[in-house]
């Protein structure tokens, strides 16, 4: 069998499908199978990874050559996420081997899959509807998942998010059947080339619609009210996922159509400036929150304000800024979330002020949070630092200073919540009672090393992923180039 | 692999290794911090002057590390010092808890310390300096109650010092299209003007809030009264100068490029003179002897900063004598009242007393250092003071020259409460078994108080490396010899005859003393006469450590009244108070957020035509 970028969505939908009915024989291989199928597409992704690179792959499905047909298109851009995408997968995998004991376990990774094949398909699909289709997969294994621990607050957090997400699936359909009705078609390459004849006004509305449906996804203020519960209320590593993955695919919808069809200055202007109010308004309302994982989630909707700020300046330099800030986010927030997650477990609650002192108790894990804090804030020598670096320049570079200072009083405000957690960690309380000593499984500690090892080598040796991110910046800036690959020119 | 790159891996690697060794063989850890630093001392030393020694691109940014005779002259200063602080370590911190944290944090700050001094380029001075804030905020909040409070003020000002160098750091970026120092230096004069001022205000900032320049030190005293005692001396005596190191560089290579470069060093320059004069005040009326210590230090790095400011050739020779004495005798206090809270377990000048006789070494340590804070001779202050206040009245800066010198003779106050407190006045029953530290901790501290003496018979061995690095600032150096300094008006100054001449005045009233002594004093018991026949209780304080300078603050308390620190405390508690309303954004309501919804899209397409130009 040849490996194709197919198999990115296909195997784990057809792993979805097989996990409930290998669940009825056996729990333990069900449990193994989510890895088996993540191991197999990060192999297939990185084997991949330099086809894309040299000539993009096309694939056609069900024999239809574009426009006609829907198609996969694997790009540089695409093979960078996807890769980003299977990878985090595999190690939440990990991360989840030991930590999720609840049942329904077999329900849970049919869930993960199903949001793999999702984020996955967003990324690959050549055609809107099909994105759209994708996205719908995405978005209610996200909403099950998050209400995985069937407890009030989750239901709610749950229902929370399904109220708002469905805002998003309605306004993303009504943009794709206006899409289609002006330009009669649903191949995004197709849309591209023909965009330019519709009526100003109808593009603005279609603009304006996605700017909402995918804006929810995306954690644009101020359509993410569903983020923090969602994100404290679902089990930790479904934490990682929303911010690693979910989100990353739904920014990447977004900025592929903006930069596709919608290349105004306007429209860069007005999300540069949602992108700072996002990540302001986000930074302070970290900042006195009470509750770990609810911080954590705030700290990720601000870093996708800096993300869109970064892919808002439109250059080259700076979307390749903002793909790497999108890879340090889903390594460091995963991290956070990893250790949060053990932290919460092992303090018993999961509000911040019952964190003091666990750096005695639980050295690593405490280590391992402590390292993802400064690496967020983006101190060197960890990865979050060149980022945070690249976007800066690059914002500086066209002339945005005020956007320079504003990422930077963010950043300060990040450091505050961030390091008053890690100085309560390693605050010398002297407890009197000992704490029922639980251990952290050796998975756990596994996926969090294996992700922080990677924050401290590409914080030294930054290189190697930035040269990557080259060319699918350059993928995404220029659309001339993606019609021609996307209609196999 | 060339010197400073193993230097670098030697300290960052011995970090990983000390924290690998607490758990496998402890003993081991100690030892190897102490050689890696030491080896690096030596590697400094002996590291040829070569400004483009190692040469590396990341992505686009070259990435240049250079040894130039200024970062060497700071290079040794951190070797030096950081290597004695170890030694003193390993005594002082033993039987403490986390000591692998502790070593690997120390390593990293010392490590990043020499990245700093070497790098040649902006984006490698930045790297180092982010893990210099980080891995000292990680030992603010090593121990001790309070350690949060304090450690996050001074993270949340290192954090706006760095963000303003890195603002400046993009501006010049954007500008010249690269940050290496061979480029800045070039071309800095051909930016526009509003790029240079800001750039060099923004440096400014960010270079003194380490070195504590007013209104940015408030996060200074806790974070030195709170940190493990070697590690302040290493703090105060080095991680602070890193701050004049930068101010030096932006200064005489970058701001001397354009026409505000006069403005700049005036104001610059009565900035640093009232950080003294008033850190002083602060510094007399402090009970904790750590954090009069740190008010000292902030004072002693404004007399630095009012050297490099006024620019002159003296007053540069003057600031940078100054900074490297000073990590010495201020390093040879802290750790003298390291020795004392290790001895007694308390820093506090109203509780400990009369330890002179009970450490003999500690206190001849804790006399030298404030004859050498004070600037009397022969100690090594005395050459530093007097260059300064002789470039201060060459360059006709009298105004400053008092406030300089009122300031200086106000330490006097601080300098004496301090040794009276802790070492002279009553024994007190409590402090009776108090021994002498041990030799591992005693000679560090007197061996930095020796060089003191040294270096103020003979200030021409610090100062020839000085003048080398004056050359490397674009300064010619005045003349000098080994003991002999030049005054602005073509005198020499020797140093042996001033010494000579103290040491037979000291000699005088020593005997005189003696003898005098001998003739009218007596032993002095608790219930002496003079308290009028009533005859006082056990704990009836009889030592005037207490309320020490009580008239004194009764004059001066409402100077100091409105605290800078007070308004930093009051912007913070109402930003916090703004956050926590502005989290209700987020009601946790299902329905607010729908409307949310609703409301962004209803704005969009109302107002369509002001957000994207097209009316829908």
């Amino acid at each position: 069998m040849n490996i194709s970028p197919v198999h990115f969505i296909a195997v784990p939908l057809l792993a979805a499908f097989l996990i409930p009915i290998i669940g009825r024989f056996s729990k333990e291989f069900v449990k193994v199978i989510p890895g088996i199928v993540l191991l197999y597409l990060s192999y297939v992704a990185i084997s991949l990874f330099p086809v894309a690179l040299k000539t993009p792959i096309v694939e056609v499905l069900a024999g239809w050559k574009p426009p006609f047909g829907i198609s996969l298109v694997y790009g540089p851009l695409a093979a960078y996420l996807t890769a980003l995408i299977t990878l985090m997968g595999f190690v939440i995998w990990v991360y989840s081997y030991k930590f999720i004991i609840r049942e329904p376990i077999e329900k849970y990774y049919m869930l993960f899959m199903l949001l793999i094949t999702g984020s996955t398909g967003i990324i690959l699909t050549g055609d809107i509807f099909n994105m759209f289709v994708f996205l719908e997969i995405t978005a209610i294994a996200a909403y099950s998942l998050t209400a995985f621990l069937r407890d009030k607050d989750g239901a709610e957090a749950a229902f929370k998010y399904l109220l708002i997400g469905s805002f998003a699936s309605s306004f993303f359909l009504l943009a794709v059947m206006l899409l289609y009705a002006s330009t009669g078609t649903l191949n995004l390459a197709e849309i591209t080339s023909k965009i330019d004849s519709v009526a100003m006004s109808t593009r603005i509305l279609i603009l304006i619609l996605f700017l909402v449906g995918l804006g929810i996804e995306a954690e644009l203020f101020p359509l993410n009210g569903w983020a923090p519960d969602a994100y404290s209320q679902a089990p930790s590593p479904i934490g990682a996922i929303f911010g690693g993955i979910v989100v990353k695919a739904a920014i990447y919808a977004l900025m592929r159509l903006v930069f596709l069809l919608f290349n105004f200055s306007e429209v860069f202007h007005f999300l540069l400036i949602m992108g700072i109010i996002t990540m302001i308004v986000a930074e302070m309302s970290a900042m006195k929150q009470q509750q770990i994982k609810r911080m954590l989630a705030f700290s990720s909707i601000g870093q996708m304000g800096l993300v869109i700020i970064a892919f808002s300046v439109g250059t080259s330099d700076s979307v390749q800024a903002a793909l790497f800030q999108m890879f340090n986010h889903a390594v460091i927030k995963a991290l956070l979330f990893f250790a949060a997650g053990y932290l919460v477990f092992h303090s018993g609650s999961k509000k911040i002020s019952a964190l003091d002192g666990l750096g005695r108790d639980k050295p690593l894990t405490s280590f391992f949070f402590a390292l993802g804090a400064l690496a967020i804030i983006g101190l060197p020598p960890f990865a979050g630092f060149w980022s945070k670096l690249y976007i800066l320049i690059s914002v500086a570079d066209a002339g945005l200073i005020t956007a320079v200072v504003l990422v930077l009083i963010a950043s300060v405000i990040e450091a505050v919540y961030y390091l008053r957690v890690v100085s309560r960690l390693y605050f010398n309380k002297e407890s009197a009672q000992e704490t029922e000593v639980r251990r952290t499984p050796l998975t756990g500690l596994l996926a969090m090393g294996v992700l922080a090892l990677v924050i401290i080598v590409v914080g030294i040796y930054p290189d190697y992923i930035w040269n990557l991110l080259k060319p699918a910046a350059e993928e995404l800036v220029n659309k001339a180039e993606y019609i021609r690959i996307a209609l196999l020119k | 692999m060339t010197s400073i790159t193993g230097i670098l891996g030697i300290t960052f690697g011995a970090a990983l290794l000390t924290f690998l060794l607490h758990h496998l063989v402890p003993k081991l850890r100690n030892i190897v911090a102490i050689l890696a630093v030491g080896a690096t001392g030596y590697i400094a030393w002996q590291m040829p002057i070569d400004s483009y020694m190692t040469h590396f691109t990341i992505g686009s940014f070259d990435i240049i590390w250079g040894n130039s005779e200024y970062s060497k002259l700071f290079a040794l200063l951190i070797s030096v010092l950081g290597f004695f602080a170890l030694i003193y370590s390993h005594d002082f911190m033993a039987g403490k808890k986390r000591l692998g944290y502790y070593y690997m944090n120390f390593l990293i700050a010392i490590g990043s310390m020499y990245g700093i001094v070497y790098s040649q380029d902006l984006i490698s001075l930045f790297f180092f300096w982010e893990i210099m804030t980080w891995s000292s905020f990680l030992l603010i909040i090593y121990c001790c109650k309070d350690s949060q409070q304090v450690g996050l003020k001074y993270f949340i000002f290192s954090a706006i010092g760095a963000y303003s160098i890195l603002i400046a750091l993009v501006l010049i970026y954007a500008n010249l299209g690269s940050v290496t120092f061979i480029k800045v230096f070039a071309q800095f004069g051909s930016m526009s003007f509003e790029v240079q001022l800001s750039s060099v205000i923004l440096l400014l900032i960010g270079f003194g809030v380490k070195s504590a320049i007013m209104p940015l030190h408030v996060w200074a005293p806790k974070s030195y009264a709170i940190s493990p005692s070697p590690f302040t001396a290493v703090f105060s005596g080095a991680l602070s100068k890193m701050g004049v190191f930068g101010i030096g560089i932006v200064l005489f290579k970058l701001a001397s490029q354009g026409g505000y470069y006069i403005y700049v060093k005036e104001i610059l320059a009565w900035i640093g003179g009232i950080t003294a004069l008033l850190a002083t005040f602060y510094a007399v009326f402090q009970t904790d002897a750590k954090k009069l210590l740190a008010y000292s230090s902030v004072g002693q790095l404004g007399y630095i900063v009012v050297g490099l400011a006024i620019g002159t050739p003296l007053s540069i020779m003057a600031a940078l004598f100054l900074a490297v004495l000073h990590a010495a005798f201020k390093g040879a206090l802290f750790l003298a009242t390291g020795a004392v809270y290790h001895r007694t377990g308390t820093t506090d000048m109203n509780e400990v007393s009369g330890l002179v006789r009970k450490m003999p070494y500690t206190f001849l340590t804790a006399l030298m250092g404030i004859i050498a804070v004070s600037g009397v001779p022969p100690l090594g202050g005395f050459a530093g003071k007097w260059m300064l206040y002789q470039s201060l009245i060459e360059s006709d800066h009298y105004f400053l020259v008092i406030v300089v010198f009122a300031s200086s003779t106000a330490a006097f106050l601080y300098l004496y409460r301090y040794i009276f407190s802790l070492f002279l006045g009553q024994e007190e029953k409590e402090f009776e078994d108090v021994k002498e530290v041990s030799w591992l901790m005693r000679i560090p501290m007197l061996t930095l108080v020796i060089f003191t003496l040294v270096v103020g018979v003979a200030p021409g061995l610090l100062l020839e490396p000085i003048s080398g690095a004056m050359g490397y600032l674009g300064v010619g150096a005045t003349q000098f010899e080994t003991t002999v300094i030049w005054n602005a008006w073509g005198n020499k100054i020797d140093m042996f005859t001033i010494m000579n001449s103290i040491g037979i005045l000291f000699g005088i009233a020593f005997v005189f003393i003696t003898v005098k002594g001998f003739k009218s004093g007596r032993y002095v018991t608790t219930k002496d006469i003079h308290t009028s026949g009533e005859v006082p209780t056990e704990n009836e304080n009889l030592t005037y450590a207490v309320d020490f300078y009580k008239p004194f603050e009764r004059a001066l308390g409402w100077v100091l009244k409105p605290s800078v620190d007070k308004f930093y405390n009051k912007i913070a508690t109402n930003l916090e108070h703004a956050f926590d309303h502005l989290r209700y954004i987020y009601t946790g309501n299902g329905q607010t957020y729908a409307m949310y919804v609703v409301i962004f899209l209803v704005i969009l397409i109302a107002f369509s035509e002001l957000i994207f130009g097209v009316k829908l």
